[in-house]
């Protein structure tokens, strides 16, 4: 499966890019995925981040169906 | 039940003007139900960093994502308080400091609803609209990542 994932912040400053297709071989929950957010950016373990799922902040668990929109967002910091 | 409001237009690319917002006050003249205006803005603050003093912020957003959220804030701001009008507008890009950022403006035939809501609405924006900002500091092109508290 392979879906867009999008990167915002200190998140787009660590992956060098601001949005990237990702490959996944089989199924996959967005706890997963984190994890192998994690194993190809190791720098984004030091840092607060929510997942997004469809414009939807998702819990680790929910599966990813595609087509789906991934989105890494750090604090917030609107105002 | 609550009629939906349409979507509006919130981002505006760089810092919030004086004269928008005096334009804004003045266009609701007409609206001649309104008791009560209550009005935020948000400027952007010389915090002292290591480094030198923070000279703005540049904001981004997830923005389709942003704009569902203002939408729902808007939503439930109708639903919960006695409004007869609600605008909310936030900067894009870069804002040096002494700027404004963030407009938020309601209005109701009464006070009471009027100040509640401004201070709700901008709580809500606060944690839950997904808008970065980066804190430019000194004058070596160092910054840090802006957190609301």
């Amino acid at each position: 499966m392979s879906f867009q994932v999008k990167y915002f912040g200190m998140l787009a400053e660590i992956a060098g890019l601001s949005d990237e297709v990702w490959n996944a071989a089989g199924g996959l929950t967005v706890g997963q995925f984190r994890e192998q957010i994690l194993d190809k950016y190791p720098a984004m373990r030091e840092k607060k981040f929510k997942i997004a799922v469809n414009q939807r902040i998702s819990e680790d668990f929910l599966l990813i169906e595609t087509p789906a929109e991934i989105a890494l967002l750090p604090p917030f910091a609107g105002g | 039940m609550e009629k939906a409001h349409k979507p509006k237009k919130v981002f505006i690319q760089g810092p919030i003007s004086p004269d928008f917002v005096a334009k804004s006050i003045a266009s609701h003249q007409s609206k001649t139900g309104i008791g009560a205006h209550a009005i935020f803005l948000g400027q952007i603050r010389a915090d002292q960093k290591e480094g030198g003093p923070v000279t703005g912020i540049d904001y981004t957003a997830y923005e389709e994502m942003a704009e569902q959220a203002f939408y729902d804030i808007r939503e439930a701001a109708f639903a919960k308080f006695e409004l007869t009008c609600m605008h909310i507008y936030h900067s894009l890009g870069l804002v040096p400091t002494g700027e404004i950022s963030l407009f938020v403006f309601v209005s109701s035939p009464h006070r009471r609803a009027a100040f509640e809501a401004s201070e709700y609405i901008v709580e809500e924006i606060k944690a839950n609209v997904p808008i970065f900002g980066k804190e430019l500091i000194g004058e070596a092109g160092q910054h840090v990542w802006k957190e609301n508290k």
